[in-house]
């Protein structure tokens, strides 16, 4: 009698335990779409999703889609991966999304993007579209938002110490900030010549870009293939100049590999701590605030390169927007994908959130002018820019970069035996995704030498 | 007879629901997991199986001996100085002292704020420009220039410990003080009466009765030592050059960049690591003989 009394309520409870779990799933999976809905997938600070947020209600109106945001983090990697998962479970939502322009090659390899058809690429960087949002001849993603990487300096202080004007080449910037630093050293004991991206991230590969100028890289044209070398001459010379900025001349802080990311160099810089500053295009507004103590001392220029009147070579930064393959709503993703790009939506991202046009007839817009002086600048630095490789397993091989380079930063390997642990690194890698047809000829992979 | 049938069978009931969660949340994932080490799984490649193939490239990659070495240096330093600080910590806080209350209460902050937020907190200290570290070093005069302290190997693997443990110790030393506080006062009253010292007694006492605890305390920090993430990636974030990337970290990295099958044979690594040193633990803990005494 008492253990029925118990026993009873037992499986009930069992029962509502178990249950649990599945109506939990149940719940997740009952979203189910609607015909006019259309999922955009964006990334970024809660004000910038408020200027997203205004531009769909003006979308909206004007047409019969309705769009849902899918709200991801302002980390990086962090929308990576909630696209990643999105994408290649095979659902159907997001529909459009917004893509680093690291990514668009793993994207497309993936086959996750689908083809825009005609779309009239004309207003656009010719040479942007070419290299990033074109893959095997079909157009799969249009720029939304553009960077490229600028040399910030100081007007004043060059004016000071006699320069007529910032560097052209790289050596000069050496000697420059070398004399600068020396003689401001006297009153401000924390001021440093050139800061730039060196920790141990995406940053550090970018700049790694930049400082190995032409001929540096990672893919190479030889006998008509692309080859993937990084122990080339032009990247030992941009490595070697990146450690003796720090270990040598002592003209970037000894924190330079440890902390030094974007924000970081910036405050240094606007601090008045430096003469020279590598960083993107949103530093400029920044530094021209009312408030900040460099206000009206701050010009920006191209790159220097290594070889006398030969142009810098930026990295091509920025963010570009796709249509995913397994969207059940193509049209009006398209639709929303026009729209996004077209002048008034790429104008109001401009004044409102200081995102560089993808599309270059903004470059001459008078009020975008009076409001970014720098523009015209930025618009060389697009009309130069060389993209990262546009290979699926590029943040792969960046992550292998990333390592390495800081280690030579840190003073643990010399550039020399760096680029060629990268080299094995990276051919192993490539071994395990079958695409040794990328490697010079005759490499053998870490693999094989039993490492 | 009948209720022992009805007791056992009730007794499944229980356990039920339990062994459900288990596999639903434990087995599944692990299996998944396993499964998914031996088959190429790239988002830009077809998947195929291909066997060993990805624990044969892992062990061949000098980046996860790097993680490993990284790795285990990590769990033999702080999870002995962790458990040695804990002991201190819980041996003090165990004594009839003033405010012995509010201090135990105290001690414990440091395990209630989430790793990343310490982590955190502590790279301010190290900072390079503005870090308090820094500011020490420039008030009493050691050095007239600021000290990048996560720039050398060594440096960042002490902040790493020094982060780890600062947290970490209060767990050990509240897991200590609750195993103090069952050990009889009476068997300390009776060593006293046989002139046994404080080493005696430390020795004779204490440490038998508080093994098992002991053994909790260090199985607990050297499967969480194992896997350490949240420090270092917010600390560090593996550098410089590597110098304190963790398996974790190493898994992480495929894992988030769409290479499951090689992230997954990684993480198998480190979970059967885990799983070894936990059975040593149990044996050493003498947790199976209990039963029979």
């Amino acid at each position: 009698m008492p253990h029925t009394g118990t026993a009873r309520p037992i499986p009930r409870i069992m029962l509502s335990v178990l249950c649990f779990p599945v109506l939990l799933v149940l719940a997740a999976g009952c979203d189910s779409g609607n015909g006019h809905r259309i999922v955009f997938s964006v990334g970024g600070t809660p004000s910038a999703l408020l200027v997203w947020e205004e531009l769909i209600a003006n979308f909206e109106a004007q047409s019969d889609w309705r769009v849902t945001i899918l709200r991801q983090p302002a980390d990086t990697g962090q929308q990576l991966q909630a696209l990643l998962v999105a994408l290649d479970s095979g659902q159907d939502d997001p529909d459009v999304f917004i893509m680093d322009v690291a990514w668009v090659g793993l994207f497309a390899a993936a086959g996750w993007l689908r083809p825009l058809g005609t779309i009239d690429t004309e207003p656009f960087f010719e040479q942007v579209v070419e290299q990033v949002d074109k893959y095997n001849g079909k157009l799969l993603a249009l720029p939304v938002y553009m960077d490229a990487g600028l040399l910030y300096y100081r007007k004043d202080l060059l004016k000071k110490y006699g320069y007529a004007g910032p560097p052209r080449r790289y050596e000069e910037l050496t000697a420059m900030a070398v004399a600068v630093q020396k003689g401001e050293r006297r009153d401000n004991p924390g001021f440093y010549g050139f800061v730039w991206q060196g920790a141990q991230y995406e940053g550090l590969v970018v700049n790694f870009l930049e400082f190995a100028g032409r001929g540096g890289g990672m893919l190479h044209q030889r006998n008509g293939r692309d080859v993937l070398d990084m122990t080339v001459p032009e990247n030992r010379r941009g490595l070697t100049w990146m450690r003796d900025l720090i270990r040598e001349h002592g003209i970037s802080p000894p924190s330079t590999y440890t902390a030094m990311r974007e924000e970081e160099v910036r405050l240094w810089f606007q601090q008045g701590n430096a003469l020279f500053e590598r960083n993107w295009p949103y530093a400029y507004a920044l530094h021209d605030a009312p408030g900040s103590p460099v206000r009206g001392n701050v010009g920006v220029a191209m790159l220097p390169g290594w070889e006398t009147d030969e142009p810098g070579l930026p990295t091509l930064g920025g963010w570009h927007i796709g249509i995913s393959a397994q969207s059940d709503a193509p049209d009006g993703a398209m639709a929303f994908l026009r729209y996004v790009v077209s002048r008034g939506p790429q104008k109001r991202l401009a004044l409102r959130l200081g995102w560089n046009p993808g599309r270059e007839d903004l470059y001459d817009d008078p009020e975008l002018l009076e409001k970014y002086p720098h523009l015209p600048v930025l618009e060389t630095a697009l009309e130069h820019a060389r993209s990262r490789p546009l290979l699926p397993f590029y943040i792969q091989l960046s992550e292998i970069a990333q390592q390495t380079l800081n280690a030579a930063l840190a003073g643990n390997i010399a550039p020399g035996p760096a680029l060629r642990d990268m080299q094995s690194q990276m051919a192993a890698l490539l071994a395990r995704y079958g695409r040794e047809t990328l490697l010079p000829e005759g490499t053998k992979t870490a693999g094989e030498r039993g490492q | 007879m009948r209720a022992e049938t009805i007791e056992k069978l009730s007794s499944l009931g229980f356990l039920g629901p339990l062994a459900f969660f288990i596999a639903l949340f434990i087995v599944l994932p692990v299996t998944g997991t396993f499964v998914d080490s031996l088959f190429r799984d790239v988002v830009f490649l077809d998947r195929a199986f291909i066997g060993l193939e990805n624990y044969r490239a892992l062990f061949s990659h000098p980046g996860f001996w790097n993680a490993m070495r990284f790795t285990l240096l990590f769990v033999i330093v702080s999870v002995p100085l962790e458990i040695l600080l804990g002991l201190a910590i819980a041996l003090t806080l165990n004594e009839t002292i003033p405010l012995r209350g509010m201090i135990r209460a105290v001690v414990l902050i440091p395990w209630a704020i989430p790793a990343a937020v310490s982590a955190r907190v502590f790279e301010l200290i190290y900072n390079y420009s503005y870090g308090a570290a820094n500011y020490l070093v420039r008030v009493l005069g050691i050095s007239r220039e600021p000290v990048n302290w996560l720039g050398t190997d060594l440096g960042a693997f002490a902040a790493v410990v020094a982060t780890d443990a600062w947290k970490t110790t209060p767990f050990v030393a509240i897991i200590l003080m609750a195993g103090l506080a069952s050990i009889p006062e009476i068997l300390y009253a009776q060593a006293r009466v046989d002139r046994a010292g404080f080493i005696r007694r430390f020795r004779s006492i204490t440490i038998p009765l508080l093994w098992p605890v002991l053994i909790v305390a260090a199985l607990f920090r050297t499967i969480h030592a194992l896997r350490i993430f949240d420090v270092i990636y917010v600390l560090t974030g593996g550098g410089p050059g590597g110098a304190t990337e963790s398996v974790s970290l190493f898994a992480y990295r495929y894992f988030t960049t769409g290479d499951y099958g090689f992230g997954a044979a990684a993480s198998v690594v480190l979970f059967i690591m885990a799983l070894s040193l936990s059975v040593f633990y149990v044996r050493l803990g003498g947790f199976g003989k209990r039963r029979r005494e």
